[in-house]
């Protein structure tokens, strides 16, 4: 069995609820959310995660707004709709599931 | 000092080197490939540009000029596109082998439809080979052939998973290769051709050059199909305005079936007698969809072909398949339902003998198709028969056949047969008393009318009048009138067997002789 590549599945899978966790909290730029993502060691290059934030806006989870930078162009400013909002509930209720049912086995 | 280059990245104005420029240029065209066919992958692009822009600019200020070093360091930031799925830059995929391969035309090493460049990479060989192989071959005809149907055969690997397919295992070095060198390529010599392309620079000059004829070529082939499109465009308009002129406004001008000049353009008319009448308007509706159909269809690939454009067609052409055949299979159940009416002839006859058998016989025609009042003649194919309509009596009239053979005995008769169709030989038997034909004896004279009536009402069944002279051999029989309309064009006896054509006597004088009827040159006859 391959552990690097098993690790990976796992974080692929669940960076699309980190992205809307973090947005949760507050809205933010994109190398805002990458900051706290790497911090994390969920992603470690940043290409991954434009297609993502891209897929979820046209999903209806996130609107953007531009902003001036000091630094460079001007930035996307995230936040989510309502629905994401929904729907991060819902990815909160399955990765609770998903805990208990792992701990569950493991425990037993 | 190195040239810089002036670039737009995101909105923001950037110097650059010469070397950092390719790899930068390099890196935008993988992420272009990775996201172009992507849904919502522009936008993905342009986040991507921004976020390298900002990367820059935080790196240098505005002023400074962008390096090797920094693009380098960018692209450590983002990631290669490769990585962005797998998150994790040593991850590799799962291990395709080789029996997993498969043939595709390659989209990043395109000379004319990326065949040969699929079968280099599917063979792990520089497409040049193939390349000259198949212009040699072509030399002979067959390349283009066999070109041509691997260019229609082979998909083109669109996917990184196809792309996998069509590499196998040398995938993965070749990519992992590019990855360390940090050689990203474009379109024009993509990453997964990297080793190949180092090979020789022969093998690129050769490339290039038939890249150059390649896009001859593909002018050549364009040009082709364009002229194919123009056709399939002609016929199909010239087809809808033919059965436009014909069947709506009747006109049959250039476009006459027949050389007769009267043609079947009144078969929708027609119709009327031959089917029950509320079948009319269906068939009228489903045949002009069956015809024109095809027609809309081939306006449309035409158009296609002329104008090089992909639609997602496929439903419509699926749809427009189904309705035709839908079509095509009403009409079949509506002409099996009308064709039982035509399922059975039968023939009722009435023989009259002549008192006396006449050295002479003449013939008269009684009413003359001349006199008669019709506003559509319409001509069926074959055997020459001909039915002339009055919509305003709602009458057919058909001419007869007239037939003459000799008699073993010395008796003259006149036998006339009424044929007629009908779903079963009773109701056959039944329509042929419907077909109303005068003909009468007097003396040597035989009066017949030129043509029998179907009356109003009664719908047209293949109803035939066929009049049987039986004369004795020795009997001279003579036409008062213009015999072409009584013998057709042809005269034939009773077993159907070509004897002569009517112009054959001049005078429309014949004799019966003991080897079969004969016209006559002059009258009175000399006997043989």
């Amino acid at each position: 069995m391959d552990l690097e590549n098993n690790k990976a599945q796992m974080r692929k899978g669940i960076l699309e609820y980190c992205i809307l966790s973090v947005l949760s909290r507050n809205s933010c730029y994109a190398s805002d959310i990458i900051k706290e993502l790497k911090e994390a060691e969920v992603i470690v290059v940043e290409g991954t995660l434009y297609p993502l934030l891209t897929r979820q806006k046209n999903a209806g989870l996130l609107s953007y707004r531009w902003e001036e930078s000091q630094q460079g162009p001007p930035r996307k400013y995230y936040e989510l709709t309502d629905e994401g909002r929904k729907y991060l509930i819902d990815l909160d209720k399955s990765w609770q599931e998903l805990v208990e049912s792992v701990n569950l086995i493991r425990t037993r | 000092m190195d040239k810089t280059i002036n670039i737009n990245l995101g909105g923001t104005l950037f110097q650059i080197d010469e070397e950092a420029f390719r790899i930068l240029r390099d890196y935008l065209q993988a992420i272009n490939n990775r996201f172009a066919n992507v849904q919502g992958g522009h936008e993905t692009i342009e986040d991507i540009e921004l976020r390298i822009a900002e990367i820059f600019q935080t790196q240098k200020g505005l002023a400074g000029v962008v390096t090797r070093e920094n693009v380098e360091a960018m692209i450590a930031i983002i990631g290669k596109p490769e990585d962005f799925d797998h998150g994790e830059p040593e991850i590799t995929a799962p291990v395709y082998t080789s029996d997993k391969r498969r043939l595709y035309r390659n989209p990043d090493d395109i000379v004319v439809s990326g065949v040969c460049g699929g079968i280099g990479a599917y063979l792990d060989t520089d497409p040049v080979l193939f390349r000259i192989l198949f212009v040699i071959s072509a030399m002979f005809g067959i390349g283009v052939f066999a070109y041509i149907i691997l260019w229609i055969a082979l998909p083109v690997a669109r996917t990184d998973s196809q792309k996998r397919e069509m590499f196998g295992d040398e995938y993965h070095k070749v990519r992992s290769q590019a990855a360390k060198t940090g050689d990203f390529q474009g379109t024009e010599t993509p990453i997964y051709n990297t080793n190949y392309n180092s090979s020789t620079k022969l093998g690129n000059a050769i490339n290039e050059i038939f890249r150059a004829i390649g896009r001859v070529f593909y002018i050549i082939f364009r040009i082709f199909l364009i002229m194919i499109g123009v056709v399939f465009v002609l016929t199909g308009f010239l087809f809808i305005l033919c059965f436009i002129m014909i069947f709506v406004f009747n006109y049959p001008g250039v476009f006459s079936v027949d050389s007769s000049g009267v043609s079947l353009i009144y078969f929708f008319d027609f119709l009327n007698y031959i089917v029950s009448p509320k079948a009319v308007p269906w068939i009228v509706i489903l045949s002009s969809i069956a015809l024109i159909l095809p027609m809309l269809a081939l306006i449309y690939w035409g158009v296609k072909m002329i104008f090089w454009f992909k639609a997602r067609d496929g439903v419509v052409n699926l749809a427009g398949l189904v309705l035709w055949v839908m079509t095509v299979a009403a009409l079949t159940i509506i002409g099996f339902n009308e064709g039982i009416n035509f399922a059975q002839t039968a023939k009722t006859s009435t023989e009259t003998v002549m008192p006396h058998s006449p050295d002479t016989i003449y013939v008269r025609s009684d009413k003359k198709i001349a006199d008669l009042k019709f506003e559509k003649e319409l001509a069926l194919p074959h055997k020459e028969y001909s039915v002339f309509i009055n919509d305003e009596k709602k009458e057919l009239y058909i001419r007869p056949i007239l037939s003459v053979d000799r008699s073993d005995s010395r008796i003259t008769s006149v036998e006339v047969k009424k044929e007629s169709a009908g779903s079963t030989e009773m109701e056959a038997t039944k329509k042929t008393e419907d077909l109303q034909f005068n003909y009468r004896l007097n003396g040597d004279t035989l009066h017949l009318d030129e043509y029998f009536t179907i009356p109003a009402g009664r719908r047209w069944a293949a109803d035939n009048v066929i009049v049987n002279l039986h004369i004795p051999a020795g009997t001279i029989m003579k036409f008062v009138n213009d015999p072409r309309i009584m013998l057709r064009s042809s005269y034939r006896d009773e077993s159907d067997k070509y004897l002569h054509s009517w112009w054959e006597s001049g005078n429309g004088v014949w004799v019966m002789t003991r080897d079969g009827f004969e016209p006559v040159d002059e009258y009175p006859v000399k006997h043989k």
